[in-house]
């Protein structure tokens, strides 16, 4: 096979450019993802440019545009300028012909706050309830990264009073028959206390303010308690900058999403899409394998069988949004309607399961990975050789027996193929979840302190959707777009390092039953 | 065994006997069960479906009336939710008739003087106006307010001279903002018309045209009807303004019956023959009305009057000879039977829904309409239908909010079209660039690249659908609009580029070519792919300004009129195809390696090239299995739902152009069906998508399939022999 004849011609190699071809998209794919949806967390320096009529702003720069056609005009630059408060808008198009000049001060400082996004300009001073503190440069650097932390931590216990205090008491004074009006008093006491406690760290998130200055001149007086994280991105050493990329990568898994989704994190995203997942795998496994069994060991092999098998592996080739539209008909509709009128109809008319949710999604998804499950199994079963089950049964064991003690243990890591497959499916599939209960934004996720803990009938986030939601259903896209590839890549990670994982199982069994086969 | 049991071998083994029995009854009814639910899915959405085609009915029931002494002078009735009526007679006595009880007389003296003694002559009501109007037999009106779902207000009625010197004949009502019309025609066929504002002054004008029949549409409009004409007129500002007349019948037919539907854009027209027409309002000024196709009719006789349903596009049509059909604005007749046999004296709709209360000599019936999904018929489906606010018949998928303005447009076919034209562009990248790499791999690839490459296509097929969605519409779509002549560039190039890769490697030094053997090419090839991708890419402006004056999507659209919209099929077809790739490879590579080697050894031996033997030996024993390859992949490319969704504009058009975009029936469902309300047409026709996706994957998948199987053991065959 080594050298080709040359009298082949040129098909052969449009047949390797076909190879080629496809292997340069799916890495040229890979390739995008990953530097978009990594270098978005780096911290890019932070340009003061001078405009040629003396304007000057202060931004990072985010992408050049040549003009369109070739035309001899300069290129458009687009920068990343924040201060929605100041200026109504946090991006502006530069015409390259019009900058005089570019700096990259060391002082220039990013501010991350809650409200308004990102600021850049430069620090002036800080004020402790209202009397500004006599400190400048370094020292008033230090001091404002200490106030910082601070604010942080008071932040963090105002939430926790917040989640773990005010709203459980507030849920049990809601639920009139289970108290009495003893305890209902001391209830409205300690949610008293705890509202008090809740005033006082709010009093004290407001004690700071932060004085900035923008570019060109204009002052700002930002409270400290709505700033999330300030950086010099300029003043940086590499290292620096290496951990501050660490540091917003663990936050955008670990944070809830902000500002309608086009900041923040995706944590709750992550979790609901492996709570859906767990779910699904719980339903899917069982029945599948008992389905592949009944096929495979069970019922007699004739033409009905083959039929069913056919069917079976065509049902995999359905598209998903068949399988949502299943769901909403028969869980959604048909039985959470039931439900509802069994066992929930006081709060109807608002529906607790007869509208989309966990359950619902995790079913239909269930469905869907099934015919996955089934194959995968049927041909670890069928890859078992007949004379293992014969011996076992020639040594008196039962069908069951063999079942269990042979077949079964042979075909795990088949089972396993499949539910991973199955698993790396469900993960990717958005379309049916738009009909059986992915929501746009879920704040809480489904799993709690409180009875039954996991919320079966509760909305939730899912990055498949979250990705489709933040990518084409945002206002400010340019500030959505880093977040979407962040929200990919992560997507495609995972679902990449299940299929590594099903098709290195898979390979693995290969080369055990290769072992066996005489 | 290390069970420790003490029980007897016997009673052990009836136990092993009876618990293997168990499972595998168990197994066999969970296994069951498993596959009945899968299977059920098809069955399931047939049955939701199904009420979609179930024809429309009216049926009649006779209900307690008051006494006929009562009921023969009575011009006007209504009833209330809890079905209590309330009957107005000629002299203004006002009766209140509870369901199972004696009437009871009502009205006060202030409502009587307001008559001055003068018989009711005629009545017409106007829901969506708030008004009943009442014509007395002096050819004044009284104009009685009246808020939604409340009676009358009798004592706020205001008089109004229509004619000074005879009763009206008929009656009409429009509305418009808080703007309304009252019409009224005379024995001798003159109209006049008051207009006015909801609690403001009033004007009575006078229309030249004479009349036999009056019907008020939207935006008031008015329609005369005269023996064969008719005359439009629009009374919105200003002076009245005739719009236009037009024949719409020939000799010998007369118009004898005209009514405007809910929502007052289709007119109804019935003539003395048993025809009935729909004419539509026209937008522009040319003609006042499109005329449609006449309505398939039951009968000759002529239609004697048309009464219109309240919020539905539905009108009930009665003829001279007795029999009663049922029509709707597009989907035309939808049930005939017989009327009530007596003339009606007053009549009402609701309540319960599509009700028509009939009171007549031979008391009271109840005529319910149950047509819920009339606008639906396999013509509307798929065929052109004119569509109100339209100048022909057009395919249109428009589904529309719940409400009377807007008439929801419900034809499959742009969006069969979207999702068969994605597919056709997504397997047109996709099949040369998929068969070519499973011939590469199948016949040319070194063992150990096939090992690390098929893994690799695997997790291409693994890459999520929203990914590359968002990629598509995101990226690609923005940046092929700005370098729309290098994209194209591109697909042109890349076969001449690998063309020129074959000619170079073959004047390459033997040495040089031992490292980079030729069964390696798949690997070594990208990075001269990438160089001329980008080769094409930065040509782009030069080739713009060179042959297209500067920009392409202007030039194509002087030039061929073609309109280039962001999110277009291409970038469907290329995203789409290289979703599709993986599947059509890796079945196709499977029916490749599967044909026997004989065959090829074979054909080399008898001095074959490679290539030769492939085309002329191995691709017709693996066509089959190609061909189910390509059938799978085109099953993927018709469901795949977030690629299309992302990456068109998901606008229902029937174009041909690769530039424009297109609205698949996928993303459709994936769009409408959270928002559709369970029962209603549009949520069943969107089980009706779903219904139509799952048949058409579910058959194409079995077919390749049962030809994949007839393949292999085609290949067992000569494999053995």
């Amino acid at each position: 096979m080594g050298s080709m004849r040359r009298d082949e011609g040129g098909w052969p190699w449009l047949t390797a450019g076909s190879v080629a071809l496809s292997l340069l998209m799916v890495l040229a794919l890979l390739a995008l993802l990953a530097t978009r949806g990594l270098a978005h967390f780096w911290p890019a320096e932070v340009e003061r440019v001078t405009l040629i009529d003396g304007d000057q702003l202060a931004g990072q720069r985010v992408r050049t545009l040549a003009p369109p056609g070739g035309e001899a005009s300069a290129p458009e630059v687009l920068y990343r300028t924040g201060n929605r408060d100041l200026d109504g808008q946090a991006w502006r198009w530069v015409s390259a012909a019009e900058i005089a000049s570019r700096s990259t001060p060391q002082e220039l400082l990013m501010l991350q706050r809650q409200r308004w996004g990102e600021f850049f300009g430069r620090l002036v001073a800080l004020r402790e309830a209202g009397d500004t503190l006599g400190i400048r440069d370094e020292a008033l650097w230090q001091e404002l990264q200490t106030r910082l932390a601070r604010v942080d931590d008071l932040r963090q216990r105002r939430d926790r009073v917040q989640s773990e205090e005010i709203e459980p008491l507030l849920r049990r004074l809601a639920n009139e028959s289970s108290v009495g009006p003893d305890t209902r008093e001391a209830l409205i006491a300690r949610l008293g206390e705890a509202r008090r406690r809740l005033e006082g760290i709010r009093a004290a998130l407001e004690r700071d303010t932060l004085i900035v200055e923008s570019v060109d001149g204009r002052r700002l007086e930002q409270p400290l308690g709505e700033v999330l994280a300030a950086w010099r991105p300029n003043a940086l050493s590499p290292v620096a900058k290496l951990e501050h990329w660490g540091h917003r990568v663990w936050a955008f898994l670990s944070e809830g999403p902000r500002a309608a989704n086009a900041g923040g994190g995706v944590w709750p995203a992550i979790f609901g899409t492996v709570l859906m997942v767990l779910l699904m795998s719980l339903l899917v496994t069982p029945f599948g394998v008992l389905a592949a069994v009944y096929l495979n060991e069970v019922a007699r092999q004739g033409p009905l069988t083959r039929l069913v098998r056919i069917a079976v592996r065509n049902l995999a080739g359905v598209p998903s949004i068949v399988y949502g539209v299943f769901g909403l008909g028969v869980f959604v509709y048909g039985i959470g309607g039931s439900l509802d009128q069994w066992f929930f109809s006081e709060r109807l008319p608002s529906p607790t399961f007869g509208t989309g949710g966990l359950l619902w999604a995790s079913l239909t998804l269930a469905l869907l990975t099934l015919p996955v499950v089934i194959v995968a199994t049927e041909e670890g079963l069928a890859r078992i050789p007949d004379h293992q089950r014969e011996a076992a049964l020639a040594l008196g064991a039962t069908r069951y027996e063999m079942l269990r003690r042979v077949v079964l243990p042979m075909a795990t890591p088949a089972m396993l193929t499949g539910v991973i497959l199955a698993v790396a499916r469900a993960a990717g599939e958005v379309a049916p979840l738009m009909l059986v209960g992915v929501a746009k934004l879920a704040t809480q996720v489904p799993v709690d302190g409180e009875f039954p803990f996991v919320h079966l009938e509760s909305k939730f986030m899912h990055l498949g959707y979250h990705l489709y939601n933040i990518g084409f259903q945002s206002s400010d896209m340019e500030r959505a777009l880093p977040l979407v590839y962040a929200t990919a890549l992560l997507l495609v990670v995972v679902i990449v390092v299940l299929n590594l994982t099903a098709i290195f199982l898979r390979h693995h069994l290969r080369v055990r039953h290769r072992a066996l086969v005489p | 065994m290390t069970d420790p049991s003490p029980a007897t071998p016997r009673l052990r083994g009836r136990l092993r006997q009876t618990r293997d029995r168990l499972a595998t009854l168990a197994i066999s009814a969970g296994g069951i069960g498993v596959v009945m639910t899968v299977l059920a899915i098809g069955v399931f959405l047939a049955i939701e479906v199904l009420p979609l085609f179930v024809p429309s009915q009216v049926t009649t029931e006779t209900h307690a009336a008051p006494a006929e002494s009562i009921r023969e002078r009575a011009v006007w009735m209504h009833l209330d939710d809890r079905r209590r009526m309330t009957l107005l007679g000629q002299n203004g006595r006002l009766w209140q008739v509870p369901p199972d009880g004696d009437p009871v007389m009502t009205g006060s003296a202030e409502w009587m003087a307001r008559l001055q003694g003068q018989r009711i002559v005629t009545v017409a009501e106007s829901v969506e106006a708030g008004l009943l109007v009442l014509g007395l037999a002096g050819g004044d009106a009284l104009l009685v307010p009246r808020l939604p779902g409340q009676p009358p207000a009798w004592p706020e009625a205001r008089r109004y001279t229509l004619f000074a010197d005879a009763s009206a004949d008929e009656l009409a009502l429009g509305k418009s903002g808080d703007r309304w019309w009252l019409a009224g025609r005379d024995p001798t066929g003159r109209v006049a018309v008051l207009r006015g504002e909801t609690g403001g002054a009033s004007q009575r004008l006078l229309l030249p045209d004479r009349a036999t029949h009056l019907a008020f549409g939207n935006d008031g409009r008015l329609v005369l009807a005269e023996g064969r004409r008719l005359m439009v007129w629009s009374l919105k500002d200003g002076p009245p303004r005739r719009l236009g007349e037009r024949r719409v019948l020939e000799t010998p037919r007369r118009i004898t019956a005209l009514s405007y539907l809910a929502g007052g854009e289709t007119l109804l027209v019935g003539d003395s023959g048993g025809g009935l027409r729909r004419w539509l309002n026209a937008r522009g000024d040319a003609a006042p009305l499109v005329a449609a196709q006449p309505y398939a009719t039951p009968g000759q006789a002529a239609i004697t009057r048309l009464l219109p349903l309240p919020d539905e596009r539905l009108a009930l049509a009665l003829d001279g000879a007795g029999s009663m059909a049922l029509y709707q604005a597009v989907a035309g007749l939808r049930w005939t039977g017989a009327a009530p046999p007596d003339s009606p004296r007053a009549l009402t709709f609701g309540p319960p829904g599509h009700t028509l209360w009939w009171l007549g000599a031979r008391g009271l019936q109840a005529l319910t309409v149950d047509a819920e999904h009339a606008e639906v018929s396999w013509a509307t489906l798929w065929t052109p239908t004119l569509y109100e606010g339209h100048e022909v018949p057009r395919q249109r998928w428009q589904a529309s909010a719940p409400g009377i303005e807007d008439e929801a447009r419900f034809g499959l076919a742009p969006l069969a079209w979207g999702t068969l034209k994605a597919a056709a562009w997504a397997l047109l990248f996709a099949v040369p660039i998929a068969l070519g790499a499973a011939i590469y791999s199948a016949v040319y690839m070194s063992a150990r690249l096939r090992t690390r490459i098929k893994p690799t296509i695997e997790l291409m097929e693994a890459l999520p659908g929203v990914v590359i969605g968002f990629v598509a519409g995101l990226v690609l779509a923005p940046f092929v609009e700005r370098h729309l002549a290098g994209a194209l560039a591109v697909i042109v190039l890349l076969p001449f580029c690998l063309w020129l890769a074959g000619v170079l490697w073959a004047r390459l030094p033997r040495d040089l070519r031992r490292y980079l053997p030729f069964h390696w090419a798949g690997l070594w090839l990208i990075p001269w792919l990438a160089l001329w991708v980008w080769l094409a890419l930065a040509s782009s402006p030069f080739i713009e300004s060179l042959f297209f004056a500067g920009d392409l999507g202007l030039w194509l659209q002087r030039h061929y009129g073609l309109d280039y919209a962001q999110r277009n099929t291409l970038i469907v077809g290329l995203a789409m195809g290289f979703a599709v790739i993986p599947t059509i490879y890796a079945l196709a590579e499977d029916a490749l390696a599967g044909v026997p080697k004989s065959l090829d050894a074979g054909a080399q031996a008898l001095g074959a090239t490679r290539w030769q033997a492939l085309w002329r030996v191995v691709l017709p024993a693996a066509s089959p299995g190609l061909f189910s390859a390509v059938m799978i992949g085109a099953g993927r490319a018709v469901g795949e739902t977030m690629i299309v969704l992302m990456a068109t504009g998901n606008t229902a058009l029937m174009a041909w152009s690769p530039f424009e975009g297109l609205r698949s029936t996928a993303a459709t469902i994936a769009i409408e069906l959270p928002e559709a309300a369970a029962g209603t047409t549009h949520y069943r026709l969107l089980f009706l998508s779903a219904l139509l996706l799952f048949v058409f994957t579910f058959c194409v998948n079995t077919l390749a399939e049962l030809v994949r199987q007839r393949l292999r053991r085609n290949y067992r065959r000569l494999g053995a022999s």
